[in-house]
């Protein structure tokens, strides 16, 4: 019987974690031009028109660098709960709470110079984000509840919740009724610092160096390390479980809550319903690509940063239909974690076997 | 063919069929460390081999090869004469291979049938035939099993017949078993070992791993040193004459003295059960003081979990709150404000599963439980941390490839004393050992021994354990325990109790059934 079978690798795979990812992406690439063939355009012209879209010019980059920006702050705060076996998949709530938070500040406190202002926003957006990811840990520790569940069901009512804001009590009454705040001052928004890239950059600088240092460095960080690497060693260090999960989760949900407030200060300088477009969930896709690891999350980031801009540049060259664009950047991140299988595992032949026992 | 070491006695006559299965040249390296060097060896049918070696030989890395498992840098294996190149442990049970693990690897929730269904890839599956099956075996070989039970109902010494099970309802040829008795009770043991001797009279080859020269003596027809990555003696079970001589042939040197205890002076109460009740251990009564060591002796699961839960404060004492008396307190005022140096240590039995993390390096092992002397401002100080984990690895001769080695990758051995390194290190007053010596070579065994009594200057020691050897080696008082209470404690200088010990274990009270005592008087 001939065929394959997989088979865990004994050896770490060496030059196959560089080959796993052009591979990945080629068959991903291959599977998206059978389909526009199907729709009659030319796959090459696409692919030249995603590429130049997400990466080919300076302003493409920029743009990218604009959306991974709260990709990244999203990404890195799932990553912190994943190192301890926690599954946060709420950081579009948190998310969404963060830029509640923002703009509250900004509502609240006026005249205040812009470096305090960013400052008192940022804050109230980690405050807001991180108490919206307590939510879950209290949950679990006392009820016993899955996190997996709560988080995915808190992302709903966060996003309603910012919704029945600008819906209603924060609805700008000069906004001939779009729900939306007023446009902030200029005090609160981001001003841009390279290129017209915003200071949100220098918001991910650094907390990713203060991620890092508080999980090589501290005390704290490395029970978290120890939790997530192995539950019954931790217990029997007395490190404290309880209350890592509560940390965890709210670390975790104010990292997305300053995206939030990166998000609705620098991109839309107001908050309005459609804040939440998804960076949560990409966030999710990120982390485990980037198998936890900052640096890697980075890239990976503006990788998928670029997918995004680069499909929305094809939806408008190409008149293919918006969908398209998500579909192709499922599959090539459906191929991209599938390819990641090979690092811990390979497929042989099955052929006859040679030394034989009747 | 063209490799001929003199201590195969099997190439010696032509006339002997090919060996079942034949290892050539087997080499095996991890990183730096040579874990097997050009081995080669012949296993027959009807033989039982026993590997010997210190921890860190390359005993089990050897099985695993031979399992499919892992797979050699290079040498070749043979079956039945013909090369054997195996990718997968299924390639090896294909060929008649298969090796019982440590671990067990059985599904908890299925039943013993569904289990032995599992993994069998190909056709129809028929559970009745295969009841049957597992009846018919289980029969012949004198195990005691009930196919529908389900497996977390099962004891240790139980799931390891199933997993021995599925092998033979492979057809297995050639079994190996890594250290089979480790997890089991002394009746559990005579049971297997009744099997084995069927199994190898049988046809079948029998390999087994085994730092109890007792068990080896009692078992093997014949045995194989390992040294180093390296095989450095194989002779006859009959060429040996008795433990000591085949412990020195396994280190290759004079063993140091044979360890003996001299009692030290005893101090201060340090630990107080007065009736102290926690689940299945029930109205608990002794005291250890300083320079004191208190074996709980007993057969696993009889309430040993349960005490150690509630001394090392993981499990609330159900009796009064001076029931418990730990380091001069109550067990609350204990477990409010422990203190970090000077005060309780424990040392679990499952050293790889709880006392380290096996993914992080020795000196995040090392910080575990002694993060506290290490941090400043909520900040490690790991610079700090390094020096004094290098001054224990020094100081208890921990082979490992330096302090960034993951704790996975030591051997039992090593690992001990890495973990015995890490708690002394705090200088503790009251230490709790569960089974510390289990799977450890007899050097590194006494190695322990020594140590723990070492710490009897300034600590009393609460020595769990299910070796009466150990017991008898280290202890100055013994409690018996048998479902859940202590049925006897006494001296180690009351002899006649000593050697009563064995009938204790099983429930017979010290005076209860005269008659039957003289018969455990082989015990200790
Ligand atoms: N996965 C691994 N990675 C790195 N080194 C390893 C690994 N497995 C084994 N080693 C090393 O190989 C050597 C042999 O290990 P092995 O486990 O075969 O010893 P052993 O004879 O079974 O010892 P023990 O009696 O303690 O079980 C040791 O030095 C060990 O540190
Ligand atoms: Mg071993």
């Amino acid at each position: 019987m001939d065929g394959f079978r997989v088979v865990r690798r004994q050896t770490p795979p060496g030059w196959v974690s560089f080959a796993v990812l052009p591979a990945a992406l080629l068959i991903a690439l291959v599977f998206c031009s059978l389909l526009l063939m199907i729709q009659d355009k030319s796959p090459v012209k696409a692919a030249v028109v995603l590429f130049q879209g997400g990466f080919g010019s300076l302003y493409a980059l920029q743009d990218t660098m604009l959306k991974a920006i709260p990709i990244f702050l999203c990404s890195l705060g799932v990553s912190v709960a994943f190192r301890m076996k926690v599954w946060n998949i709420g950081a579009e709530g948190q998310f969404a709470l963060g830029g509640v938070g923002a703009t509250w500040a900004v509502l609240t406190f006026s005249g205040l110079p812009m470096p305090l202002m960013l400052c008192l926003m940022l804050l109230c957006a980690a405050v807001a984000g991180g108490l919206w990811g307590l939510i879950p840990g209290y949950l679990r520790l006392k009820f016993g509840l899955n996190e997996i569940i709560s988080t995915l069901m808190l992302n709903y009512i966060g996003i309603e919740f910012m919704r029945y804001l600008v819906y209603g009590p924060w609805k700008d009454p000069g906004s001939m009724g779009f729900p939306m705040t007023g446009l902030f001052p200029e005090e609160a928004v981001f001003p841009e610092v390279l290129g017209y890239v915003h200071a949100g950059l220098l918001v991910c600088v650094v907390a990713a160096v203060a991620v890092y240092v508080f999980l090589q460095r501290t005390r704290l960080g490395f029970e978290l390390c120890v939790s997530g690497e192995n539950p019954r060693a931790a217990r029997y260090a007395r490190i404290p479980y309880g209350f890592l999960l509560m940390f965890v989760l709210a670390l975790s949900g104010a990292l997305a809550g300053m995206a939030g407030c990166v998000e609705v200060s620098a991109t839309f300088n107001r908050l309005q319903p459609n804040l939440c477009t998804g960076y949560g969930y990409t966030a999710i896709v990120v982390a485990w690509l980037s198998r936890l690891r900052t640096p890697s999350i980075a890239l990976f980031s503006v990788f998928v940063a670029g997918l995004l801009v680069g499909t929305d540049n094809l939806q408008v060259d190409m008149q293919v239909p918006a969908a398209f664009g998500g579909i192709l950047e499922g599959f090539i991140l459906l191929c991209v974690l599938a390819g990641q299988f090979f690092h811990s595992y390979t497929l042989v032949r099955m052929g006859r076997r040679q030394g034989g026992a009747a | 063919m063209m490799e001929n070491r003199s201590h195969f006695p099997a190439e010696d006559g032509a006339k002997t069929a090919p060996a079942l299965v034949r290892l050539e040249n087997i080499c095996k390296s991890y990183g730096p460390v040579q874990a097997n060097r050009n081995i080669c060896l012949e296993v027959h049918a009807g033989e039982i081999l026993a590997l010997l070696g210190e921890n860190g030989a390359g005993k089990s890395t050897l099985m695993s090869i031979l399992s499919g498992k892992s797979r050699q840098d290079s040498g070749t294996i043979f079956v039945d004469g013909i090369p054997a190149p195996f990718r997968s442990p299924h390639d090896a049970l294909e060929a008649g291979i298969g090796m019982v693990y440590q671990h067990f690897m059985l599904v908890e929730a299925m039943t013993v049938t569904q289990n032995l269904l599992l993994g069998q890839a190909h056709g129809i599956l028929n559970p009745k035939a295969m009841r049957e099956r597992v009846l018919e075996l289980a029969a012949r070989y004198g195990f005691e099993i009930d196919p529908d039970a389900v497996i977390s109902s099962l004891s240790m010494g139980e799931r390891q017949r199933v997993e021995i099970l599925k092998l033979l309802y492979r057809d297995c040829r050639v079994l190996i078993l890594d250290e089979p008795t480790a997890v089991l009770t002394p009746p559990e043991t005579k049971q297997l070992f009744s099997a084995l001797r069927r199994m190898a009279s049988d046809g079948k080859a029998i390999v087994f791993i085994s730092h109890k020269m007792r068990e080896v003596l009692d078992l093997a027809t014949q045995i194989s040193i390992l040294r180093r990555g390296e095989i450095v003696d194989h002779f006859l079970r009959a060429d040996v004459p008795g433990e000591r001589e085949l412990a020195e042939r396994m280190v290759g040197r004079q063993m140091d003295a044979v360890v003996v205890q001299t009692p030290v002076a005893k101090g201060e109460v340090l630990l107080e059960l007065d009736g102290a009740t926690c689940g299945m251990a029930k109205d608990l009564r002794c005291r250890i003081r300083r320079g004191e060591v208190l074996a709980v002796v007993g057969v696993a699961g009889n309430g040993q979990r349960e005490l150690v839960e509630m001394v090392t404060g993981a499990a609330r004492p159900e009796s009064g709150p001076d029931s418990v008396r730990i380091l001069g307190r109550s067990w609350q005022e204990f477990v409010k404000q422990r203190p970090g140096r000077n005060g309780l240590v424990y040392i679990p039995e499952d050293r790889k599963g709880v006392a380290t993390c096996p993914a992080l390096d020795l000196l995040d092992n090392f910080l575990l439980t002694c993060r506290d002397e290490f941090q400043r401002f909520g900040f490690l100080d790991r610079r700090r941390a390094a020096a004094a984990a290098e001054g224990v690895m020094r100081e208890y001769q921990v082979v490992a490839d330096g302090l960034h080695a993951s704790a996975g990758s030591l051997s039992g051995g090593n690992l001990q004393k890495m973990v015995l390194g890490r708690e002394f290190y705090r200088e503790p007053r009251l230490i709790v050992a569960e089974n510390p010596t289990q799977g450890l070579d007899i050097g590194a065994m006494e190695e322990v021994w020594r140590r723990i009594l070492a710490a009897r200057s300034h600590a009393g020691v609460l020595l769990v354990t299910s070796d009466l050897r150990e017991a008898v080696t280290l202890a100055d008082t013994f409690a018996v325990m048998y479902r859940g209470r202590f049925i006897d404690v006494f001296s180690h200088t009351d002899t006649e109790r000593l050697e009563a010990v064995g009938m204790m274990m099983a429930g017979i009270r010290f005076g209860e059934k005269e008659e039957e005592r003289g018969r455990s008087g082989r015990e200790a």
